[in-house]
């Protein structure tokens, strides 16, 4: 019997799909058999984010109404053996399911799969009741900004009224440069408001873009600082004890020009 | 939405019939006398000829009828309403020779469904959907998904001034955009079936012109 991960954050726009096929990817390089399930019915972007758009022809409604198996609608992935995308349904909305069919669908591929990686949607209405129904744990995806720490907060609020303790924390596109400047809320700040175990920092890097717009998770290159991020992510959800990055590692030659200034 | 009535009358060559819209039947009851009381001289000495739509049982249609002969002294001829199948015109099955037309972008999350052939005037993006059962042509670019042939017609064809579609099906068969990076002959191109498999090729060549 597998886990079910939903990854959530209440705000829009701070990494959830990213990160939820970049955890999906990276468990599946690990050797796991994953399955990454996509919740945000009428906006669905997970399937272009994993490169998997042109393969889609069942959906996850199609499955939940028995229009189809559920072995039908499972996309193999185009890299890795053990990934599998159930993808949203574009022309419809978050009314097309409803919690209880969630837990359902959720039991029967926790049944196959070693990983379930549920993708919910930006806010706290019917879609993300969905995706959280059925799940075991929360990572909740947040940026430095007071708007998307706020956010989590409530987040956090409602899943541990559904019965989801202990949520982890994913910070998301730290700026470490700034965060030195102090332009920046630092990741103990944050993880001091919210008051949850922190699972992972990612940095704030280019290649994600990139990555992102080819379909490729940028999990699946080797030099990005923040692919890096994401694998220690993996690791320690696998229950390997990863230190945190050392962020500074990767930094450009004008924030190496304004630490030598100020260490003088 | 535009809520419209759920009763309308409508005149075919025969006489008059009355279209009902799926709804309450209650309503439907109410909304006829309504009708009928406001322009019961319009329809005096009309051939009506009977009901159609609106999923009612013959005990509903029955009271529908009664209402319109003894409350308003209308006849109903009863014989029901004309079967266009022995017309040849239209005969239940779709025609492809309906075609609709779209003037329109098509954006993601949009579905455009037709029993017969769609034409659409303007580009079709990624994440849109468009149905038919006969043929589909694009004026424009395709990049969503294109399904042609519904049912299982794989003669249907699709077109498109720019065809860069995320996946096409015609009848039973799917074809899937490669991954990575593609050619494009930047001409109009035509899919069609051969050898069940989905093949595209220009339609119009190059030194034809």
């Amino acid at each position: 019997m597998g886990i079910a991960i939903v990854v959530t954050s209440g705000k829009g726009g701070v990494g959830k799909t990213t990160t939820a096929a970049n955890i999906g990817t990276g468990l599946a390089i690990l050797g796991n058999r994953v399955v990454v399930v996509d919740t945000d019915i009428g906006l669905r972007n997970l399937d272009v984010v994993m490169g998997l758009e042109n393969r889609i022809v069942y959906d996850i409604v199609d499955i939940v109404e028995g229009a189809c198996r559920l072995r039908q609608g499972l996309i193999r992935d185009k890299r890795y053996e053990g990934l599998f995308l159930l993808p949203a349904a574009q022309t419809k909305d978050k009314t097309a399911l409803n919690p209880e069919q969630m837990f359902k669908l959720i039991n029967q591929l926790k049944e196959e799969f070693d990983y379930v990686v549920v993708d919910s949607p930006a806010g706290i209405e019917q879609g993300f009741q969905n995706s959280i129904a059925g799940a075991d744990e929360a990572y909740i995806v947040t940026t430095p900004e007071i708007s998307a720490v706020r956010d989590a907060d409530r987040v956090i609020g409602l899943l541990e009224s559904k019965g989801l303790d202990n949520p982890k924390l994913i910070v998301n596109r730290i700026r470490q440069d700034m965060v030195e400047r102090g332009d920046m809320m630092n990741v103990d700040d944050i993880v001091d408001i919210l008051a949850v175990d922190l699972i992972g920092v990612i940095p704030d890097d280019e290649a994600v873009v990139i990555s992102t717009n080819k379909g490729e998770p940028v999990i699946t290159e080797e030099e990005p600082l923040s692919a890096k991020a994401f694998k220690n992510i993996c690791n320690r959800i696998v229950g390997e004890d990863v230190e945190l990055l050392d962020l500074q590692y990767d930094e450009g030659k004008f924030s190496k020009l304004i630490k030598l200034l100020f260490s003088r | 939405m535009v809520k419209e009535g759920l009763i309308s009358f409508r005149g075919i060559k025969e006489g008059i019939y009355i279209h009902v819209r799926d709804g309450d039947f209650g309503r439907i009851k109410i909304e006829l006398i309504e009708k009928l009381k406001k322009s019961i001289d319009f329809f005096r000495g009309a051939n009506i000829l009977g009901i159609r739509g609106g999923n009612l049982s013959t005990d509903q249609k029955q009271e529908l009828f009664q209402i319109i002969e003894e409350e308003y002294e209308l006849s109903v001829s009863r014989q029901g309403l004309p079967s266009y199948s022995q017309s040849g015109k239209y005969n239940g099955e779709p025609t492809r020779n309906m075609t609709k037309f779209i003037h329109n972008t098509i954006r993601s999350g949009q579905v455009i469904e037709h029993n017969g052939s769609i034409v659409i005037i303007g580009d079709v993006n990624p994440g849109a959907l468009i149905r038919a059962m006969g043929n589909i042509v694009i004026l424009g670019s395709l990049k969503g998904v294109a399904h042609a042939g519904i049912g299982g017609n794989e003669k249907a064809i699709i077109a498109a001034h720019d065809l860069q579609p995320t996946q096409l099906r015609i009848g039973n068969i799917i074809g899937r955009r490669p991954d990575g990076e593609i050619i494009t002959s930047k001409l109009p191109e035509v899919a069609k079936v051969d050898n069940g498999e989905v093949l595209i090729e220009p339609y119009i060549q190059k030194n034809n012109r």
